[in-house]
């Protein structure tokens, strides 16, 4: 069964068809190949119909017709036979319904007389016999056109080929059924006749039965004459050119010098540029001006605090604290995070990257005592500032990523392949994925790979499973506890006593420095300023002590709790199977229960070796690495392409499925094997993207390419994310905020972007979750879970909410330093477009300012106008 | 123009949405049906519902389940007295409401089973009508979220108003969901003179300076502004702008928000029994008055917590002084809508996440634990009948006898009084296709008229 996909994405390669002529599937339909089909193509087996998992009203079809048998047994033989009727076929339950004639749910599905009446009735009236579903399963599926460029309002035919396992070819077009992903491109009716509609390209997707079949359509554009093309000066240029004039569309303009140094700044390293670096750049007249900037901005340490976040949120960086684990958000998400930045700063090759999540441990081969040695280290680490984030980022691998809540087995293994492939396996827990080519037994088998990692969190064998770790553990307690002891002596004792002596002290060191100021005789002076001496001492003693049982105490408090819990219940590493933790993936659903004996990867065809006791996640590596990988480094070049340009080549960037067709297969092709042959170099990538003619143009399309959200042909307008929002709105009114989150031991001026879960500051949460900033669950594996669409409330709270208000007016913020910087107005004007939208005013907007300041009671109110008026335009909230 | 973004109906995007013609196996019909599922959907009896979550879970023995025949470490220290519906006694402590004992009806067979259940999770079952987890679940929404994507309010008014601070004993009872930040519950705290939320709703300067800046913005909002056409996040940003202002000029949330508009006699009949001091944090009865003004000015969806009812020590304590201001404030907020001519229009709810144990002992500070498998739910107006006992439990008060029905059904037939669809289609962002309330489960039909 699972061969059949792979042979499928051979069908569309292939081309012909040999669809049989003039038989018609009602003519002697057979159950598996055309009742089943009908139900698919009139959506009677669907999920929110009969296929779902409690079917409807008493009748359940599978998923799809995934199991004709099922289906077979169902209609014939469930509900007392009620729903046939061999007699008078015409009275046969399945008739009534479907045709309305009976009060259906549904509604009416087919018309008395239509083909699918007829193959049914036939069907029916041929004894409804069930046939031999082995020989009706599906060897390919051709679409005809493959293939198709369309004038406007053009028709042609779409014409669907099936070969089946007896050898047998047979037109299908009239069972199945068709839609397409661009309505605004082209339509497609239930019969399978298309029409162009508008200019662009995109796929029409044909179905029969359970599987798809793709069929793309181009439209070009009518007339304009030639069409003059720039020189492509990037080969990424070209593969965009070349595709702009198969369809006839004018790219834009380049962008200007301003647009384009605020484009990347934000782009690479989430900050506006300040004004003078606007003045600098726009007055350079050096024409590689704008490379030498990328390579400069590549080199800023912002660039990698806004990869970090962006690999937090893929990686879900912050969903730790299974039971009783030792571990939570507090104390690991920043480590995680260090450890990622630390990655990036190096500009790590991403497969070494990977390689380094994937088959991370705890141990990492040392000896249990090195391990526990730094498990101390880290916990002592955590106080401010935090020493832990730095010794944890110089870790080799990333166990952190492992300890978080449904990292391991199935669960894990979907986010694996969601972070690392780029592939969306949930619904293939259950059941057949409904628009990928994946089955449950194909994410099962991969989710074998994982199945031997240690699940981290309490289980009460755990000291009996792992005896070393638990002695350890004991040890530990066995300190802290006597640590304890020595503190609950020392408080009750000397340290009661100092303390005493000390509140004590305090008035008498007060009344003795008042007298010692009055001034007297020099004995009496140097007396009272030996007693004064040795009172401070005592004070200082008392500090020290105070100190230290402070000290003490945390850290006996680490040693019985803290400590022991991590080394005993959060290890990371992997595990021969046992009945504790079973080796082998299972699923159990109300659809039933499946598991997967084999190690197989992701769309290959052969299971994996594996060694005795060796750890399976080394060969997901391997074959991550290997040069003919199909998704891992095509998602992550996607993925970085989509953060350009708000799009991926393939778009949503996290479903790299072959019924999800790329815009520019040979451009993304092209870019993800120079990456593999350049050693997985990240930086190389965003340099060639960043300086393309593509990155680099207008978002002010030409007339004619008004329409057009998929080729490039201008640059695409999207909403900056939350963080990079906020910290620009800081920079812009010149504040900053105050996250309130010392007790957690965050480092002051911590920007935004580098947040490592939500701070206490109501302001500022606020903000993100209403700029979408995502909630990292691991329920959700979606690239989309960072949310860009615009509301109502964004812009409300743009516009008056009492801290954006209360920054414009900052005292200390833009508009104040302005005042005090010149008394210019033009020079203040200027300013402040420069420092917010990174560029010069033009001539009616500059009088319009001078016209509003004019009014004002002072230039103070003025000038917070026109920065409250910057604030709340299009430009400050968009990347443009 | 053929080809331009308004002409394309049925995007990518909403291929995702609905479900991809053909390849879920919806055709096109469904998409189209999809479309119109919001005008096919139930007829609405009530167009707005007012919540009063009662945190921690308020002692159902103790108010509308009780149980004098129990042994005495069960019985508490309340007696009960009789309401206005005969066969129904309600705690001594509620003497309004059971002078309007002939306006709610008391659902005493619904409980979470304790699947899931306790203070983290059991909130989110009862206010989505879906088991959902802190993590590791799919977001469902809050039926308040539901109701802004598919019976949205006026647009210059917050269709799903959460009143009062989100501290760390609600926390888990308000949230987003998959459905995105734009129906997020909209969180502010008019009775803080404080809270940055409700400021925001009215233009932080006097309106002629406001009006002069707006269009200071209007004039060097210029860029990006295509001759032929405006992309359509511009044009969806304009248009909430546009909305935004309408919101800050006209003063209908501002007015509903003034309390000095009402009369102190009002005032007073809502705060009854309001002390300065309490055991437990109380909440603020004005929160029913606030409710009710929204309402009035058409807000549909209005929650709020009154107090924190999780009273593992001096339960009884706590219940002399919580309990009376509960009674005051929910029976002014009954008599008013209902002399208004609004309760049969408005679903009122108050209930908690759970119920808590029968068996109390007879110590001086007795307390009640949690529990999970019995608590009363009292729902008044929009369908729900007037003077009804629906369900009961065992002679402790412990075990759920009669006509149990699941957190789904109290959900679904939430949302078939506020007229939409409980198995409208909703994707996770994993683009899975999900009902508003996964499982299917039958209307609570004694309940409603």
């Amino acid at each position: 069964m699972r061969h059949i996909h792979f042979l499928l994405l051979a069908a569309i390669i292939t081309a012909g068809g040999t669809a049989a002529r003039g038989q018609s599937p009602a003519e002697s339909p057979r159950f598996s190949r055309h009742v089943v089909a009908v139900f698919s193509r009139l959506g009677c087996n669907s999920g929110s119909c009969h296929g779902a998992v409690q079917g409807k009203n008493g009748f359940r079809l599978s998923l799809f017709g995934a199991r004709p048998e099922d289906d077979y047994d169902q209609i014939v033989r469930q509900a007392s036979g009620r729903r046939v009727n061999l007699l008078d076929v015409e009275q046969s339950l399945l008739l009534l319904k479907a045709t309305g004639r009976l009060p259906h749910g549904g509604g009416r599905r087919m018309e008395a007389g239509s083909l699918e009446y007829r193959v049914l009735r036939n069907w029916l009236a041929a004894g409804a016999v069930a046939d031999d579903v082995g020989a009706s399963q599906l060897v390919s599926l051709e679409v005809t056109p493959r293939e198709q460029a369309a004038r406007a309002v053009e028709k042609y035919e779409l014409r669907l080929a099936a070969k089946f396992a007896d050898g047998s070819t047979e037109d299908v077009t009239a069972l199945a059924s068709f839609a397409s992903l661009d309505a605004g491109v082209a339509t497609v009716d239930a019969v399978g006749r298309a029409q162009a509609q508008g200019v662009g390209d995109t796929a029409l997707v044909a179905r029969f039965r359970a599987d798809p079949a793709v069929s793309l359509v181009v439209v070009a554009r009518e007339g304009g004459g030639q069409l003059a093309l720039p020189d492509p000066p990037s080969a990424i240029d070209g593969h965009i050119l070349a595709k702009l004039r198969r369809l006839n569309l004018p790219p834009a303009e380049l962008a200007d010098d301003s647009t384009f140094l605020r484009r990347a700044r934000l782009d690479v390293h989430r900050q506006l540029p300040t004004a003078e670096e606007v003045r600098e750049f726009l007055a350079d007249t050096s024409p590689d001006k704008r490379e030498r900037k990328i390579d400069q901005l590549l080199a800023e340490p912002g660039h990698a605090a806004l990869w970090t976040l962006k690999f937090c949120d893929l990686l879900k960086a912050t969903d730790f604290g299974v039971y009783a684990d030792g571990l939570d958000e507090q104390h690991e998400a920043p480590r995680f995070q260090a450890w990622i930045r630390a990655r990036l700063a190096e500009n790590t090759p991403y497969d070494e990257f990977a390689a380094r999540i994937l088959t991370a441990t705890s141990r990492e081969g040392r000896s249990l005592e090195e391990w526990s040695a730094e498990v101390v280290a880290l916990a002592e680490g955590y106080a401010t500032p935090r020493k832990d984030l730095d010794l944890y980022s110089r870790r080799q691998t990333l166990d952190a990523y492992w300890q978080r809540k449904e990292a391991v087995g199935v669960s894990g293994t979907l986010q694996v392949a969601h972070a690392f492939l780029g592939l969306r396996l949930e619904c293939a827990q259950c059941h057949r994925h409904p628009h990928d080519v994946w089955q449950q037994d194909d994410l099962l088998s991969f989710a074998n790979f994982f199945m031997g990692v240690r699940t981290v969190g309490f289980q009460g064998e755990n000291d009996k499973r792992y005896p070393d770790e638990s002695q350890l553990a004991k040890g530990f307690e066995q300190e802290g506890k006597k640590l304890a002891e020595e503190v609950k002596q020392l408080k009750e004792g000397r340290g009661k006593e100092l303390a005493e002596k000390a509140k004590q002290a305090q008035p008498e060191i007060n009344r003795l420095k008042n007298e010692i100021q009055k001034g007297g005789e020099a004995a009496a002076l140097s007396e009272m300023q030996q007693q004064l001496d040795s009172l401070q001492t005592t004070i200082a003693e008392n500090d020290q002590l105070q100190r230290e049982i402070r000290e003490k105490d945390q850290r006996s408090k680490l040693l019985t709790d803290a400590i022991p819990k991590r080394i005993v219940h959060s290890q990371i590493m992997h595990q021969a199977g046992d009945e504790k933790s079973p080796r082998f993936a299972k699923v159990t659903s109300p659809l039933g229960t499946q598991t997967s004996q084999t190690f197989r990867l992701p769309g290959e065809r052969e299971p994996v070796a594996l060694g005795e006791g060796e750890d399976p996640r080394a060969k997901v590596v391997e074959w991550l690495r290997r040069p003919d990988n199909p998704f891992f480094a095509k998602a992550i070049v996607n993925r970085v392409w989509a953060h350009y340009f708000g799009r991926g080549i393939v778009n949503p960037p996290d479903d790299l499925s072959p019924h999800n067709p790329a815009t520019h297969p040979a451009l993304l092709d092209d870019l993800w094997r120079e990456f593999v042959a350049g050693g997985f170099d990240l930086r190389r990538l965003h340099r060639a993207i960043l300086c393309s003619r593509t990155y680099q143009q207008s978002s002010l399309p030409a007339a004619a390419s008004a329409a057009d959200r998929a080729n490039y042909a201008c640059f695409y307008p999207r909403r900056l994310p939350a963080e990079v929002l906020l910290d620009v709105l800081n920079q812009a009114t010149g504040t900053r905020e105050n996250l309130d989150m010392r007790y957690d031991h965050w480092p002051d001026g911590m920007s935004t972007v580098e947040i490592p879960y939500k701070p206490r500051n109501g302001f500022v949460t606020f903000m993100l979750e209403q700029f979408g900033r995502p909630p990292r669950n691991s329920a959700v594996q979606c690239d989309c879970a960072r949310q860009g669409d615009a509301s109502l409330l964004q812009v409300l709270s743009l516009a008056n909410h009492p801290r954006v208000r209360q920054k414009v007016a900052d005292p200390s913020g833009r508009v104040a330093s302005l005042i005090r910087e010149t008394e210019d107005p033009q020079q203040r004007i200027e300013q402040l477009y420069l420092s917010v939208l990174s560029r010069l005013p033009d001539q009616s907007e500059y009088s319009a300012c001078c016209e509003h300041l004019a009014t004002t009671a002072t230039p103070e109110e003025g000038l917070q106008a026109v920065l409250w008026s910057l604030l709340n335009t299009r430009e400050f909230i968009l990347q443009h | 123009m053929i080809g331009c973004q308004t002409f394309r109906r049925h995007s990518r995007r909403d291929f995702l949405r609905i479900g991809g013609a053909s390849l879920c196996g919806v055709s096109l019909l469904d998409m189209l049906r999809a479309q119109s599922q919001a005008a096919g959907a139930p007829a609405a009896k009530a167009k707005s519902m007012i919540v009063c979550w009662m945190a921690g879970g308020p002692p159902h023995t103790d108010m509308f389940d009780m149980k004098p025949d129990s042994p005495t470490d069960y019985r508490g220290e309340f007696k009960p007295i009789k309401s206005k519906l005969s066969g129904l006694d309600v705690c001594e402590l509620m003497p309004k409401l059971a002078e309007r004992a002939d306006k709610f009806t008391i659902i005493r067979s619904i409980t979470t089973m304790n699947q899931p259940g306790d203070h983290s999770r059991a909130p989110m079952y009862w206010l989505t009508g879906n088991p959902r987890l802190p993590s590791g679940t799919a977001e469902y929404p809050m039926y308040g979220s539901a109701a802004a994507k598919f019976r949205p309010g006026p647009a210059e008014l917050p269709t799903f108003a959460v009143l009062g601070k989100i501290d760390h004993h609600i926390g888990n009872s308000i949230a987003g969901s998959f459905l995105g930040p734009a129906f997020n519950p909209f969180i502010f705290d008019p009775l803080e003179k404080k809270d940055d939320i409700a400021k925001m709703l009215a233009p932080q300067l006097e309106l002629p300076a406001f009006t002069k800046n707006a269009e200071l913005l209007k004039a060097l909002d210029k860029r990006l502004r295509r001759q032929d056409g405006v992309d359509p996040l511009i044009a969806g940003l304009d248009a909430y702008q546009q909305t935004a202002f309408d919101m800050l000029r006209s003063p209908k949330l501002r007015a509903a928000l003034d309390l000095s508009e009402e009369s102190d006699e009002t005032v007073a009949r809502y705060k009854d029994h309001h002390l300065s001091k309490y055991r437990y944090p109380s909440g603020d009865p004005l929160h029913f008055l606030l409710a009710r003004r929204l309402v009035e000015a058409g807000v549909p969806i209005v929650h709020f917590s009154l107090g924190y009812w999780d009273w593992h020590g001096e339960n009884f304590v706590a219940g002399r002084q919580q309990i009376p201001m509960f009674d005051a404030g929910l029976s002014s907020l009954l008599d008013d809508l209902d002399e208004r001519g609004l309760l049969d229009t408005t679903i009122v709810l108050a209930l908690g996440e759970m119920g808590r144990k029968p068996k109390c002992g007879t110590e001086k500070n007795a307390g009640r634990d949690h529990w999970d498998y019995a608590q009363f739910v009292l729902a008044a107006g929009g369908g729900f009948k007037r003077g009804c006992i629906v369900g009961a439990t065992d002679k402790l008060g412990e075990q759920v006898t009669d006509n149990f029905y699941k957190i789904e059904s109290f959900g679904r037939t939430l949302y078939h009084l506020l007229g939409i669809d409980p198995d409208t289609t909703v994707y996770t962002p994993s683009n899975r296709p999900i009902r508003l309330i996964a499982e299917d489960a039958p209307l609570v039909k004694e309940a409603l008229i």
